[in-house]
């Protein structure tokens, strides 16, 4: 028999009633699920990117399925966080959970904009930079590439907002630790690990790359092993907490983030094939804990980082 | 309309119906009552599900049939499961088709694995069209024709082609549509079929007030979250992309930009 646990945990300053959040640009806004997903057993929903006017996004196809995984090249299609406010936060505000709002830009001011104009709603738990976009002053090299770009879009957002500010790590560098340190500096509260890892297919018919978008990012089981690598160095580098993401199917991939450093995590292609995956995995979390002889999700949190007992 | 839910529908019946092609029917009064045009998105062992249309529709029974063709392991699969088994599918999700009106002859237009949306549409609606009722369906060769005898068990007037000629006419189904379209100026036409085919049947159809086309693209999940399926159509502001899982896949074609 599985004793009730308290699977509340923090991220800073930001209380979740459990560690599972659904991810960024693999939720909608919030209805598309809520026929099939009872929202308020989640942690929080991370809502799909919003910039400060509507982006078209990429031609089709926009994903292909790979080995364990799965390309995407969406491109970042968002109405604008004018539209966003008016149709959906108002939703996500009723949902009984926390809202997490995902932030995009291709300059540092966009991404002002955007957070500034968020500032009006009060339904916004925390905001999460996507600094993976393209940096059109820097040729189109994205913010999340560089300390020094990564840093200075941090800076700039955390001047116009007292929010909790989290940023959402590329795992397409040399040494994510470097960025996760300066955006850290520049006043992130938290940091998301991993974005998706970058990739391609091609189309053997066709002769062409798959997606329309020529390349894409790769999600799923197939970069939980890059992701863990990144959450167990950055979590050793930096002293604010970090929320793990890639790949996350079950109540063991939890714990195995949580081991590797992350407060939290964030499920995202799971949901595709199976939209109660996160309500599943936060039913198995107390069974899972206790098979791993932990009192509550916390206990887990870093175990598996050197110099622990 | 039926509200989409996840459902483990039992396999009533898994048969060959053209080479590499695999008829199923599921037990489910729920995914009976769906739309034609609606469709399922099945759970495979796969990163994704997979997006099948209806096939047919038999809300006496509370039986739903899908059709396939076998392209890759997720379908591959599929075709494997056994009769009185559990099917995990996503459903009925979209916009299917709308009914037809009475009095205009009705065109469906079928190609290759596009065909099987066509007969639900027909089954459903046959028998309300006091106008005539015409089928031209269309595949590479005759052994990849599907439903070809369903269609005939129910309207007299169903034209066959093949590319090579195998069965029916030599050629696509558009040279009948072309024939059809000058007979019936009034007509209402419903396709499905390989996207270059669509834009074919939009095109030689401009102007006819009642065309449908039911598409078919790269699809994530099903529930319009991702904004990975989309086609382009005539937003108030110019183009835009449109989902095909949700605001589709059944599109008017004046609504599209090709």
């Amino acid at each position: 028999m599985v004793k009730p646990v308290n699977l509340e945990v923090a991220v800073g300053t930001v209380r979740l009633a459990n560690p599972v959040l659904a991810a960024s640009g693999t939720f909608g806004f919030g209805p598309e699920y809520a026929g099939l997903a009872n929202l308020a057993r989640l942690g929080g929903i991370a809502a799909k990117g919003v910039s400060p006017h509507p982006w078209p996004g990429n031609p089709p196809p926009r994903v292909w399925e790979t080995e364990s995984g799965l390309l995407n090249s969406i491109g970042l299609q968002n109405p604008g966080v004018e539209a966003f406010c008016r149709e959906y936060l108002p939703f996500l505000a009723r949902a009984g959970t926390r809202v997490v709002v995902n932030v995009i830009g291709r300059t540092v001011d966009e991404y002002c904009r955007v957070v500034e104009r968020l500032e009006a709603e009060a339904a916004v738990d925390a905001i999460e930079l996507n600094i993976s976009c393209p940096n059109i002053k820097e040729g189109g090299l994205s913010f999340g590439q560089d300390p020094v770009h990564a840093a200075e879009v941090t800076a700039a957002v955390r001047a116009v907002t007292q929010r909790p500010l989290w940023v959402k790590l590329s795992p397409n560098v040399t040494e994510p630790e470097r960025i996760a340190e300066a955006v850290a500096a520049a006043g992130a509260d938290a940091l998301t690990a991993i974005n998706t890892v970058l990739g391609m297919a091609i189309d053997l018919k066709r002769r062409r790359p798959a997606l329309g978008g020529l390349s894409g990012g790769l999600s799923g089981p197939a970069i939980k092993p890059i992701a863990l690598r990144v959450v167990y160095q950055v979590a050793q580098t930096v002293g604010i907490p970090v929320i793990g993401i890639g790949g996350i199917r079950t109540a063991e991939d939890v714990a195995e983030f949580m081991m590797a450093g992350a407060s939290a995590v964030m499920v995202g292609t799971a949901t595709f094939s199976d939209p109660s995956t996160m309500e599943r995995i936060i039913e198995d979390l107390p069974g899972c804990l206790q098979r791993l002889g932990a009192k509550s999700p916390s206990d887990l949190i870093g175990a598996a980082l050197p110099g622990r007992p | 309309m039926t509200q989409p839910a996840i459902v483990k529908a039992k396999i009533h019946s898994v048969r060959p119906v053209a080479v590499g092609h695999f008829e199923m029917l599921l037990e489910s009064s729920q995914l009976a009552a769906a739309d034609p045009g609606q469709f399922v998105h099945v759970r495979t062992p796969g990163t994704l599900r997979r997006p099948i249309s209806f096939s047919r529709l038999d809300r006496v029974h509370g039986r739903a049939g899908i059709l396939w063709q076998v392209v890759g392991a997720g379908t591959g699969w599929l075709s494997q499961q056994p009769t009185g088994g559990r099917l995990d599918v996503l459903g009925p999700l979209g916009r299917g088709f709308p009914a037809p009106e009475a009095d205009r002859p009705w065109c469906l237009i079928g190609g290759g694995v596009g065909i099987p949306p066509l007969f639900a549409a027909l089954q459903i609606w046959g028998d309300s069209v006091r106008a005539p009722i015409t089928a031209v369906l269309g595949a590479r060769r005759g052994d990849l024709l599907v439903m070809v005898d369903d269609f005939r068990n129910r309207i007299g007037d169903v034209q066959v082609t093949t590319d090579d000629g195998s069965q029916g006419g030599q050629g696509t189904v558009l040279g009948p549509l072309a024939h059809w379209r000058a007979r019936h100026p009034n007509g209402q036409i419903y396709a499905c079929g390989p996207t270059p085919m669509l834009a074919e049947v939009a095109q030689l159809c401009r102007g006819v007030e009642r065309v449908y086309l039911a598409l078919e693209q790269r699809m994530g999940c099903g529930v319009g979250a991702c904004l990975a399926c989309v086609v382009l159509a005539q937003g108030k502001q110019g183009p835009e992309w449109r989902r095909v899982c949700h605001d589709g896949p059944v599109f008017a074609a004046k609504e599209l930009v090709w």
